[in-house]
């Protein structure tokens, strides 16, 4: 078949397609249309309690309100960076150990049945019940219960004071229909259907769910809050990176969340598509294990000293190797925080790249080559070591060339191991590795630090503070900063621990990435939070003259 | 026929027992666990990962965990897929007619269009259509599959908009569209991972097609018909074609691995939600059930493509029949 006749057939689906739909669109103005989102990974659940996948929180975030939605500028601290959303307003009690939030009475259920505080109770119990198993139930450890005052306030309770009382309660706990979950089984609470096809109090309700496929939510017309701009939003799920861009370049799509430098290109060549900046709140270091890989007492032999990992850090050009590897889509991050969480501080003092003094500085060590053979040497034991990568991460992977590159100009001799993900973590799990190219994402608040940095997730089975750092100076003053009163105050500790971390170098933090996302240039994009992309969508919209045959069809459709 | 079949039958357990053995092993000696990366992510804490590693009895002894494989096998429950909270039965049972669909449709058309190029090559041996055409064949003979489907997507989908790059039905309009847009809009899916798989397994037809035409070509069997008086249409389609098609026959039922192996990385670059999608998935998830799952499948469909062919070609030929 010729191309020209490829074409008539195509046009003849095309025509076929149009004659089938079953429903047309009268929508104008910026109400209306359908959007196409393509993620990688599928969404496990639908109900917060028992989400793991990212795609999942994306989708339930549509369709469930939170209590209250922190501001552009994430500030997570205390509560004044939050808008009401659920709740309308909320009072805080004299000892500050309860929040009663009272909630907006135009809010519904899709099923028409007011939210009432019954309905708060139910997000935080199912939570925090151990028959449920939720993967988040540590995030609401601090929260000792939620009462219900009257039907349309409901009390938190707390153990202890903290700058993250509001943040756990608004961000950390979603009401759920109470009418509808009261008789659920909670220890079986994944094969209840309301865990994959929920009924929702958000700004999109769930309309079909398509295994390995697709979500498909529509807009709530009705929403108390106002209906959001887009009829519909689909997410629809690949296996590779690959397809889900290729995707959006084809035009069967017009959102992808993260985009590599190549497709950053591809994306600026093609006329239909934008390519927009978000920040993010990853991070990647060289995680060095502070502990004899094979003798966990033990100190390990080369990074249990201070000194030593300070000349690494010291013989690294890391501006160079952010730009090699990222062009100008990184940055060398100030701190163990993320740019993106307003807490970090350009002003901490950083170790300078400067490899006469790393040089000078292993020598009075005592590392030297006294063999000639470029590789440093201290009483018989060779300045070596294994940098473990995952095979999955091709950023990480050409990290780790240049590490070994810049490391051997000053006497290191460094490996580097290739490693399937899951083998990589099993290792890492067990402390059975000398350096690894790690990346991290931490929740959008400066405490979440503990989850990777201090002795507590060190010496916690499984604890992601794979290295074994352990400083008491580090965790005094990350414990002082959570417990602050104020938020300046909080700052000021906050930046504190990060000058410790930086001067004890446990790991040579390399890049924190600027995520750009693409889109079709047909979308209105509106605050793409560096946390959550996805916080706005009920703002995007996409103008009448712009929209396509998937816009005109399906439920929540816009009428005039 | 009859000790054929069951002699075969005998096979395809045991090679189904052994591939079921050795991946199980394989998945289970591997270091690390299906909750490590997610832990380390950030999706699971870490006392949760404890519980779903005792939930799912990866902290039992392997010869055990083997044991309770076994048992649940032998009574035809493959297990849980926990990276899709799914039976592995129920998820099987969603991609293996994709795979059947693409895999089906590839094998008519690629033997059909095999057997017509080695019949027009054969007829026309030593002329330029039977050089022009064999030099196409070796193109695509030589051809790596994944290479073909990425040109294949780049050209058809891309460069000239005329394809889908992905899936097996427009997940955002299919739903919404009549009948005959949805018959319609599965085959303009199709297209493109069918082709590919298609064009890959064409070449390998015609050419032994080709070679079995010609040596039948030699036999006493087509002198004797052409001495009849028979026109050279008709020796070559009712003599020489119908006893050099179990040669092809065979060829085809050897050529299922590699047509497994190419569906596998077709389904990859079209996202193509078959088994060569489902197997990739939970490998990368270290989804022993599944993995495991897939394996057992694929080999049981490389074993019944092996027993088709026997048994075609004893339907094809006499002689073999009577044995």
């Amino acid at each position: 078949m010729t191309p020209r006749r490829y074409a008539a057939a195509t046009l003849a689906l095309a025509f076929a397609a149009c004659g089938g739909d079953k429903r047309a669109s009268n929508a104008a103005g910026d109400v209306g249309g359908t959007v196409v989102i393509s993620l990688v990974g599928e969404s496990d659940f639908l109900m917060q309690p028992l989400i793991s996948t990212t795609a999942s929180k994306m989708i339930t975030d549509q369709l469930f309100e939170p209590l209250a939605e922190f501001k552009p500028e994430m500030n997570t601290m205390g509560d004044k960076g939050f808008a009401p959303r659920l709740a309308r307003r909320w009072t805080w009690s004299p000892d500050s150990l309860s929040i009663a939030f009272e909630l907006d009475p135009r809010a519904k259920w899709h099923d028409g049945v007011p939210v009432r505080a019954a309905d708060v109770k139910m997000g935080f119990d199912l939570l925090a019940d151990t028959a449920v198993h939720s993967p988040q139930a540590s995030n609401v450890a601090e929260v000792d219960s939620v009462t219900v005052r009257d039907s349309l306030t409901a009390v938190f309770w707390y153990h202890a004071r903290s700058l993250d009382q509001f943040f756990t309660a608004a961000y950390n706990v979603i009401p759920l229909p109470e009418h509808l979950l009261r008789n659920a089984k909670r220890n079986d609470l994944k094969s209840d259907p309301f865990a994959k096809a929920p009924v929702g109090d958000g700004p999109f309700r769930f309309v079909r769910w398509v295994p390995t496929q697709l979500v498909e939510v529509a807009a709530d017309t009705t929403h108390f809050l106002g209906r959001p701009k887009l009829d519909r939003v689909v997410f629809s799920f690949a296996t590779d990176p690959a397809t889900a861009f290729t995707r959006v370049l084809a035009g069967e799509a017009d959102f992808i969340e993260i985009l590599r430098p190549d497709q950053l290109d591809q994306v600026r060549k093609a006329a239909s598509l934008q390519a927009k900046p978000y920040g993010g709140l990853d991070y990647g270091f060289l995680q060095l294990n502070l502990r004899d890989p094979k003798r966990h007492a033990l100190p390990n032999a080369l990074f249990g000293d201070r000194a030593l990992r300070r000349a690494l850090a010291m013989s690294l050009d890391r501006e160079s190797m952010v730009r090699n590897v990222y062009d100008t889509l990184a940055s060398v991050p100030f701190g163990p925080a993320p740019r993106s969480l307003g807490i970090a501080d350009a002003k901490l003092r950083q170790l300078p790249y400067d490899t006469t003094a790393a040089k000078h500085l292993l020598d009075s060590l005592g590392w030297r080559d006294g063999n000639g053979d470029g590789v440093r040497e201290r009483a018989g034991i060779p300045l070596r070591f294994a940098i473990a990568v995952p095979s999955s991460s091709r950023p990480r992977q050409r990290f780790a060339v240049l590490l070994q590159e810049q490391l051997k100009r000053v006497g290191a001799d460094v490996t580097i191991d290739q490693l399937e993900l899951n083998t990589m973590i099993g290792k890492l799990m067990n402390r059975n590795f000398d350096a690894a190219l790690m990346s991290w994402h931490p929740d959008p608040t400066p405490s979440s630090i503990r989850q990777v940095w201090t002795t507590e997730a060190s010496r916690a089975k499984g604890g992601l503070n794979f290295g074994s750092y352990e400083s008491p100076l580090f965790d005094a003053r990350i414990d002082s900063a959570s417990k602050a009163r104020d938020v300046e105050q909080a700052r000021a500790l906050y930046h504190r621990a990060y000058q410790t971390f930086i001067d004890d170098e446990p790991a040579i933090l390399l890049y924190e990435p600027e995520l750009v996302a693409g889109a079709s240039k047909r979308i209105k994009l509106v605050n793409l939070r560096p946390d959550a992309w996805w916080a706005d969508i009920r703002d995007w919209s996409i103008p009448a003259d712009q929209r396509i045959a998937r816009d005109r069809i399906g439920p929540g459709r816009a009428a005039q | 026929m009859r000790r054929l079949l069951a002699a075969r039958a005998a096979q395809a357990v045991l090679v189904v027992a052994i591939v079921a053995t050795i991946v199980f092993a394989l998945t289970h000696l591997a270091p690390g666990d299906p909750f490590a990366a997610a832990v380390a992510g950030g999706q699971l804490p870490p006392g949760e990962r404890a519980a779903l590693v005792a939930r799912y009895g990866f902290d039992r002894p392997i010869a055990e965990q083997y044991g309770i494989y076994l048992r649940n096998l032998a009574h035809g429950d493959l297990g849980w897929s926990f990276s899709r909270n799914l039976p592995v039965a129920a998820t099987l049972a969603t991609a293996l007619p994709n795979t059947l669909l693409l895999m089906g449709t590839a094998l008519v058309l690629s033997l059909a269009l095999g057997i017509a190029a080695g019949l027009l090559q054969a007829a026309r041996r030593g002329s330029a259509i039977d050089h022009g055409t064999s030099a196409v064949l070796l193109v695509f003979y030589s051809m790596p599959d994944f290479w073909l489907a990425l040109m294949m997507m780049l050209v058809f989908a891309y460069a000239l908009p005329i394809f889908p790059v992905s899936g097996t039905i427009d997940p955002v309009m299919h739903e919404y569209l009549g009948r005959w847009g949805r018959i319609g809009d599965r085959l303009h899916h199709l297209v493109l991972p069918a082709t590919t798989l298609t064009l890959l397994l064409t070449a390998s037809i015609a050419r032994y097609q080709r070679a079995a035409l010609l040596d039948a070509a030699r036999a006493d069997f087509t002198r004797t018909a052409r001495a009849k008086g028979l026109t050279a249409r008709a020796v070559l389609l009712r003599h020489t074609l119908r006893n050099s098609i179990g040669t092809t026959i065979t060829i085809v039922g050897l050529l299922f691995p590699a047509l497994l192996g190419g569906t596998v990385l077709v389904e990859t670059v079209f996202g193509w939600p078959g088994m060569g999608a489902l197997a990739t998935s939970a490998i990368t998830n270290r989804d022993y059930s599944l993995v495991t799952a897939s394996a057992i499948i694929g080999a049981v469909m490389t074993v019944a493509g092996s027993v088709i062919a026997d048994v075609l070609t004893a339907l094809a030929d006499p002689r073999i029949r009577e044995r």
